[in-house]
C-alpha cells in the first residue's frame, strides 16, 4: 500500500515539473530567440513482487512478477528548430537562419552564446560597440568586440547576409567594409549547452567545444539576415494540448493517493 | 471461522498488489513507449475439508468438500499493444511502428555491460556524433540489436554536425550515402521480457531475438498506451473490493465477538 501512495507522488512531481516547463515556454512565447523545451519522463525500476508467477493456464512463466515503483523526470529537452523570422524595423536587429548562435562576451569575461539578435549600439570606453540589450559585447569571428570607427553612424550599418560582414555607407554614400564578421559558432551538441538567464547559452563538456563557423569548413553556414528578429518557437496550441495532459494526469495521480489513503483508512478500521 | 479471517485478508493483499501496479500505469502516464501492466489473481488451491472427532459420527472422519483458502498473485503481464503517435519534427525522435524493440547497450555501475530493449525513441547525438539515449546508454545498430552483441563495435556514430535522416527500415543518411542502420529487434516470446525501469526490459534466460518487422518513423515519439478511462474504473473496482474484504473480516471480527463476549453470558 505504501508502495502505490509512493507511486502516486512520484507521478504528481513529475507532471508537476511537465506543468512548470510548459508554464516556462508559454512565459516565454514572445521571447526573441527562444527555444522550446520539452519534459520527458522514464519509469523507475521495478520491485519484485512474487517470485513464481503462473499464467492463465497454470503453466510456469519464465518471469517473476514485478512491480513498477512509479516515474522519474528523464530529461528537459530543448528543441532548437527554426523560429520563424519577423521583419524589424531596428538596423541592429539580426535573425539566424540555420544552427549558428551568436557569441557574447559575459560580464565575467567568458563567451556565451544565444539566438537572440535584438542588439543595439552603445557608447563604451572603446566608441560605439554592438552589445545585446543587457550591455554585453556582441563578438566577431575572431572573438573581438564590433566597434564602430569615429564618427560613423550606427543608422548606416549594413551587414552582407552572405558573408557576415559589417560595413557601413560614409555621408557621401560610399560603402566600407569594417574587415569584421559577426561571430557565429555551431555545437556538435546542442542539447547539451546550459541554459542561462537573458536568452544565453554556456557551453558545456555535453555539448562540447563551440565551433566557429568561419573557420570550421565542414560545418553548414547559417545566414544572419539584419532588420529580422527570431520569433520564439514555442507552437502555442501544441502547449495547450500538453497543459491539459499534464494537469489531468496531475490530477490521476492525485486520485491514486487519495484511493490508497482511502484504502489505508479501511485496514485501520479493521480493529475496533 | 478463523480461516475466513486470512481468507479476507488475502483478497485484501492482491487488491492491494493490483492497487500498486495500478497506480505504476498511472504515474506513467506521460512517459515515452510505457506499456500498460496488469496482474492477475488465482485462487490457492483447494483443500479437503474433513470433519473429525465427531462423537455423533463415532469419531470417523467425514468429508465435507473443499474448502479454497484464499487468492494470490498469478502473474504480472504486459499489454503490448501500440500508443498512440506524438509528433515533435525532432531528428532525433523515432518511434516504432509493429512489434519490435530498439536495443541499447546498458552498462551498470560495476561496469558490467549488458543489451537491453526498449519501445521509447527519444535518443540524442552527443558530442562525439554517437547516438545515445537521454541517460547516455549507446543505441545499437542492427548487427547489435540482433546479436545480442552490446560492445562499442555495435554503437551508432554519426556526424555530429551534419543533419541526418532514418528511412523506415531504419537507415540512417548523412548527405545522401546510407552511414548507419539504427537496430530494431523482436522477440520470439514476450513472456521473457522482464521489466527493467528506465523504459527498458530485459531479455531474460531462453528468450530469443528475431527479426522484427517493425517500421522506423523519425520525428515522432511514441506515447504511453495507458488508457486512464479503464485505469479509473479499475481503481474503483480496486477499492471497493479491498472494502468488501475488509467487511468481511469485521463481520468474522463481530462473529468471534459474539462467541467470545455474549456466549455464556444469562
Amino acid at each position: 500500500m505504501i508502495r502505490s501512495l509512493w507511486t502516486g507522488a512520484s507521478g504528481m512531481i513529475a507532471q508537476q515539473t511537465n506543468v512548470d516547463t510548459i508554464s516556462n515556454n508559454l512565459a516565454n512565447v514572445n521571447t526573441v530567440g527562444y527555444k522550446a523545451e520539452n519534459a520527458e519522463f522514464k519509469s523507475l525500476l521495478y520491485q519484485t513482487m512474487q517470485e513464481k508467477t503462473t499464467s492463465a493456464n497454470g503453466a510456469n512463466k519464465p518471469i517473476a512478477a514485478q512491480v513498477g515503483l512509479g516515474t522519474r523526470l528523464a530529461s528537459t529537452t530543448s528543441d532548437f528548430t527554426q523560429g520563424t523570422l519577423t521583419a524589424n524595423s531596428s538596423n541592429s536587429a539580426f535573425g539566424i537562419q540555420g544552427d549558428g548562435f551568436f557569441t557574447v562576451k559575459g560580464s565575467d569575461g567568458k563567451t556565451y552564446y544565444t539566438r537572440n539578435g535584438n542588439f543595439s549600439w552603445s557608447n563604451g570606453t572603446t566608441g560605439t560597440t554592438l552589445c545585446t540589450q543587457d550591455g554585453n559585447n556582441v563578438l566577431d569571428s575572431n572573438g573581438n568586440a564590433i566597434v564602430l570607427p569615429a564618427g560613423t553612424s550606427s543608422d548606416n550599418v549594413t551587414l552582407n547576409s552572405d558573408t557576415g560582414v559589417i560595413g557601413y555607407t560614409d555621408k557621401a554614400g560610399a560603402y566600407h567594409s569594417m574587415n569584421q564578421s559577426i561571430g557565429l559558432a555551431q555545437f556538435a551538441n546542442p542539447s547539451g549547452l546550459e541554459k542561462m538567464a537573458n536568452s544565453l547559452y554556456g557551453a558545456t563538456t555535453a555539448s562540447g567545444t563551440a565551433l566557429n563557423e568561419y573557420t570550421n569548413t565542414n560545418l553548414t553556414k547559417s545566414v544572419v539576415k539584419q532588420k529580422y528578429l527570431e520569433a520564439s518557437n514555442v507552437e502555442l496550441s501544441e502547449e495547450m494540448v500538453n497543459l491539459i495532459v499534464a494537469q489531468r494526469a496531475y490530477e490521476m495521480n492525485s486520485k491514486v493517493i487519495t484511493t490508497s489513503d482511502d484504502m489505508l483508512s479501511q485496514a485501520n478500521q479493521l480493529k475496533r | 471461522m478463523v480461516k475466513g479471517l486470512y481468507t479476507a485478508y488475502t483478497g485484501m493483499l492482491v487488491e492491494q498488489n493490483r492497487m500498486d501496479i495500478l497506480s505504476n500505469n498511472l504515474a506513467n502516464a506521460a512517459t515515452n513507449g510505457f506499456k500498460k501492466e496488469g496482474s492477475t489473481a488465482t485462487a490457492f488451491k483447494d483443500q479437503l475439508a474433513l470433519k473429525i472427532k465427531d462423537i455423533s459420527e463415532n469419531n470417523v472422519a467425514k468429508k465435507l468438500g473443499s474448502v479454497n483458502l484464499g487468492a494470490k498473485v498469478g502473474e504480472t503481464y504486459t499489454d503490448w499493444s501500440q500508443g498512440n503517435y506524438k509528433v515533435t519534427d525532432n531528428e532525433s525522435d523515432v518511434a516504432l511502428d509493429g512489434n519490435g524493440f530498439f536495443a541499447i547497450s546498458y552498462t551498470d555501475k560495476s561496469g558490467n555491460t549488458s543489451v537491453k530493449y526498449t519501445r521509447d525513441g527519444a535518443f540524442t547525438v552527443n558530442k562525439d556524433g554517437y547516438l545515445v539515449t537521454k541517460d547516455g546508454d549507446y543505441v545499437l545498430n542492427e548487427n547489435g540489436a540482433l546479436n545480442n552483441n552490446g560492445s562499442a563495435a555495435s554503437y551508432i556514430k554519426l556526424n555530429p554536425n551534419e543533419k541526418y535522416t532514418i528511412d523506415e527500415q531504419g537507415n540512417i543518411f548523412q548527405n545522401g550515402s546510407a552511414v548507419a542502420q539504427l537496430g530494431v529487434a523482436d522477440v520470439s516470446d514476450y513472456n521473457y521480457l522482464q521489466e527493467f525501469g528506465e523504459n527498458m526490459y530485459d531479455l531474460k534466460n531462453g528468450g530469443q531475438v528475431i527479426k522484427s518487422n517493425a517500421t522506423v518513423n523519425q520525428g515522432s515519439l511514441e506515447a504511453s498506451n495507458v488508457n486512464v478511462v479503464s485505469e479509473m474504473v479499475d481503481m474503483i473496482t480496486i477499492s471497493r473490493a479491498y472494502e468488501s474484504n475488509q467487511k468481511a473480516i469485521q463481520t468474522i471480527d463481530g462473529t468471534l465477538d459474539k462467541a467470545v463476549n455474549s456466549v455464556g453470558k444469562v
